[in-house]
């Protein structure tokens, strides 16, 4: 009963400063927030594909129409009418990254390419970035396509002067548009698609083909990267408060009155995890619950899996806490680890970006960090929408973190 | 003198403390040696090695005997396991859709793409089919290089079906007799072909007949280098104002300290005005600052290769963010009764208003992040960290000074909004 008393201790000191309460439950769901709100492209939830400038210098001409169709309907890029721009202002925009590119159709472009001459689109991005480059490949699809429309047409009109129907008489100009429009036309409804589809919670509804390289099959939601990840991070961050409170209590010396009591050396020592521990589990559920009612983030389609993940999450994160408690000599020592901590495992577990945007040695030496098991175990949940045996291995490794963890704190405890 | 003296003294107290120490240098290098390390630094000349693809191949392709020895499928399939590919993409071939769907779901695999059984049919004859992509749903660069290659192969098909179809239908209704239809159809296939694989060798051999393309980036000799040196540059210059902010706090904290150490009332007490100890004392945490950005510019230009721009305007950004990091410092110090609750303050004001206001650090590296950047950089002005960090941004891009006057106009001003309040409020408290 007195390591419950001690913890009820800890806990009451905690919660009574509205600062930490802020800490530990706002700034995560800010957080949240906030990168989900950044990596979802907010503001274009209707249309997320990246914006490019299409700027007509050749007069709404047959080609620039049929161009601007094919972009429309292009799965990557959407097309942004600039008028009457110049290209230091379209390059520009491009560079402060308003766009993620832009096409230019250079006056007469469509007479030389009807006429078979070298005629180029004016595409500017900035290849250095990912965005660019996915930008310049939306418009290399939409440009091949066009034109593939023209070529027909061309020999489609070849074919028809030779034939002797046409007895010498060359295919007339409206032949010629009429069949490269229903080229283009025919690209709506391609024969041959590719159809993207995910594991169960990664859609929202049905896959669905649409057509080559195009897919809208269900959107993943943008907070699976997020939630889970603010919410690992900030457990971290969180044990400052408790640190310190090991570290004050050490220093004021009512560690040692402790030692007066009948409460045994173990006792003291539960009783402060058990504290961090109900502080961090309280902040898990909370956060869970909010990403679940307000963010849609599914924890809840596997409540055993996520009870596992919550609870060794918890656990090797409390022992973590206790160990920097145990570390750490002053109260400025121990914010210095704790926001170390953080810094590195959150980076290095993925936290912050995901691993597969990292090179393979990195993503290796990620995952000896407890904070890229936690990743995994929550995003096969959320994500992958997997079960109870996808994270028995998350957990396990978290769990034999924590043993670890506390073993140290253990040993290093000082009591004087 | 005095105030020199003053400031020595807390100056040789900050460079002599561990933790400030840590704050200062080791924390942001050590941030920007992860990202460093994250994107390939040390992978050697060859740059960033991102990850092989793994990718379960599933051929359901069964042709008919009417397309002779061809088949669409297994062109897919070689195209894949081709020697050009195998640095992106490590391919095997599952023994049906279940096992390689059962992959994606147990992360042996990326993507799994299945083609479907009559996918040469749909390309060369009636009908139509879609290739199946089986995807990882928290992965994106994998799969969509993945896709980027199927589709060019589906595209490729397609438009030659779509021309053959328009085309002979066109002519049909010219008049042309339909009963030369399958030679028709085979000769502008034939010709259709040609022109597409013209264009595709044409791409091979590093032209581009159809675009001109421009890059506004310094895209060097190869882009993923360059994409890696901006990651780097970005998060240096994005912890380099996180961390001056925490340190010209932390900086700011020794008033306090002094306060209830007793050391500052006894001061008071000497002939020495209030106002040169105090302005010791700030002055001490302007230099700490200064230090702190020369330091980690030097190592940062050294050591990672960033290219921090033209020397006078480098030199206004430094002053601006040196103003503008002292003065909250001062000012959120002269918010606080005492130490005991500078831990979750500072710990919590600098985390959220530093994480805010570089939250566009974190969009340098996502694909598709365009959007993304404008409302990063928007949400960022919000804070004073993201004025510094637009200030900085602009003489990284190679702004001259001109350009950055504007931000170091801002910056100055917060900077001295920020050091009025901070210091009327610590004379207030002192009176």
């Amino acid at each position: 009963m007195r390591v419950i008393d001690l913890a009820l201790k800890d806990l009451m000191q905690t919660v009574r400063d509205w600062k930490a309460a802020t800490f530990l439950l706002a700034m995560p769901i800010a957080f949240t927030l906030l990168f989900g709100a950044i990596f979802s492209g907010v503001g274009n939830e209707d249309d997320p594909r990246l914006p490019v400038g299409f700027l007509d210098r050749d007069g709404g001409s047959v080609l620039s129409v049929h161009l601007s169709d094919l972009l429309n309907a292009s799965d990557a890029v959407r097309p942004v009418a600039l008028e009457d721009e110049d290209l230091a202002e379209v390059k520009r925009k491009v560079s402060d990254e308003e766009l993620a590119g832009a096409v230019v159709i250079p006056a007469g472009y469509t007479e030389r390419v009807l006429a078979g001459e070298e005629a180029r689109l004016t595409v500017i991005v900035n290849e250095a970035s990912a965005a660019g480059t996915t930008a310049r490949n939306g418009i290399q699809v939409a440009a091949t396509r066009l034109r593939g429309a023209v070529q027909t047409a061309q020999l489609a009109a070849q074919r028809y002067e030779r034939s002797s129907e046409a007895r010498g008489v060359s295919a007339d100009e409206a032949f010629l548009l009429e069949t490269l429009g229903k080229v283009v036309d025919a690209w709506e409804e391609p024969p041959l698609t590719v159809s993207v589809t995910h594991s169960a919670a990664g859609d929202q509804g049905e896959a669905s083909e649409i057509g080559t390289s195009e897919d809208d099959a269900g959107e993943s939601n943008v907070f699976t990267q997020s939630s889970p990840a603010m919410m690992i991070q900030f457990s971290i961050a969180g044990l400052i408060g408790s640190a310190e409170l090991l570290v004050l209590e050490r220093k004021s010396r009512t560690m040692q009155r402790l030692l007066t009591t009948s409460i045994s050396r173990l006792g003291i020592i539960f009783g402060h995890f058990l504290a961090i521990l109900i502080l961090i589990l309280v902040q898990f559920a909370l956060l869970i619950g909010f990403a679940q009612l307000v963010l849609g983030v599914d924890y809840m389609a596997e409540p055993l899996a996520t009870l596992l993940m919550l609870g060794a999450n918890a656990l090797w994160t409390a022992s973590l806490g206790l160990l920097v408690g145990v570390l750490a000599k002053t109260e400025e020592q121990a914010v210095m680890y704790a926001m170390i901590l953080m810094f590195v495992l959150s980076a290095l577990g993925g936290a912050w970006m995901p691993l597969e945007t990292t090179s393979q040695t990195f993503q290796t030496i990620g995952h000896l960090m407890p904070t890229a098991w936690a990743m995994d175990g929550f995003k096969n949940i959320v994500a992958r929408g997997l079960g109870l045996s996808a994270v028995m291995l998350p957990a396990g490794v978290l769990l034999a973190y924590a043993g670890v963890l506390f073993a140290l704190a253990l040993w290093r405890f000082r009591f004087e | 003198m005095k105030l020199l003296d003053i400031a020595i003294k807390d100056l040789l107290r900050s460079f002599r403390s561990a933790f400030a120490l840590v704050f200062m240098f080791v924390i942001p290098l050590l941030t920007v040696g992860l990202f460093y390390f994250a994107f390939g630094g040390l992978g050697g000349d060859d740059g960033f090695d991102l990850a092989a693809t793994k990718v379960q191949v599933v051929n359901l392709d069964e042709p008919g005997s009417e397309y002779g020895d061809f088949s669409a499928g297994h062109m897919l399939v070689d195209l894949l396991e081709s020697e050009n590919l195998s640095g992106l993409l490590e391919v095997s071939e599952a023994s049906g859709p279940a096992r390689a769907r059962a992959a994606v779901d147990a992360q042996e695999a990326a993507v799994a793409v299945i083609i479907p059984a009559d996918f040469t049919g749909a390309a060369l004859g009636a009908g139509s089919a879609a290739v199946e992509l089986y995807q990882d749903p928290t992965l994106t660069l994998g799969p969509g290089i993945v896709k980027s290659f199927v589709s060019q192969i589906v595209d490729g098909f397609a438009g030659a079906k779509i021309a053959t179809g328009v085309a002979v239908e066109q002519l049909v209704e010219q008049g042309v007799s339909a009963s030369d239809a399958e030679a028709l159809k085979q000769e502008i296939n034939l010709a259709y072909g040609q022109w597409a694989t013209e264009l595709g060798e044409a791409h091979q051999d590093g032209a581009n007949p159809l675009l001109d393309v421009q890059s506004t980036g310094d895209a060097g000799e190869e882009g993923t280098e360059s994409l890696t040196q901006k990651i780097l540059s970005t998060t240096m210059v994005g912890m380099m104002i996180f961390y001056a902010f925490f340190t010209a706090a932390n900086a700011s904290e020794s008033i306090l300290r002094e306060e209830e150490a007793g050391t500052l009332p006894r001061l008071f007490t000497t002939p020495t005005p209030q106002s040169t100890i105090l302005g010791g004392k700030l002055l001490a945490v302007f230099v700490t600052i200064l230090v702190q950005v020369i330091v980690l510019v030097v190592i940062a230009a050294l050591a990672f290769g960033v290219a921090w721009g033209a020397p006078l305007p480098l030199a206004l950004a430094t002053l601006g963010l040196v103003v503008l990091a002292s003065s909250f410092g001062v000012f959120l110090t002269s918010l606080l009764k005492n130490t005991k609750q500078t831990g979750i303050v500072f710990g919590g004001v600098m985390t959220v208003t530093g994480m805010v206001g570089i939250s566009s650090v974190f969009t340098a590296s996502v694909p598709a992040a365009s959007d993304a950047s404008q409302v990063a950089h928007t949400l960022s002005l919000l804070m004073p960290q993201g004025w510094a960090l637009h200030g900085w941004r602009v003489v990284m891009d190679g702004g001259g000074v001109s350009d950055v006057l504007v931000p170091l106009a801002v910056m100055l001003a917060l900077g001295a909004g920020f050091f009025v309040i901070g210091v009327l409020r610590f004379r207030k408290r002192f009176a």
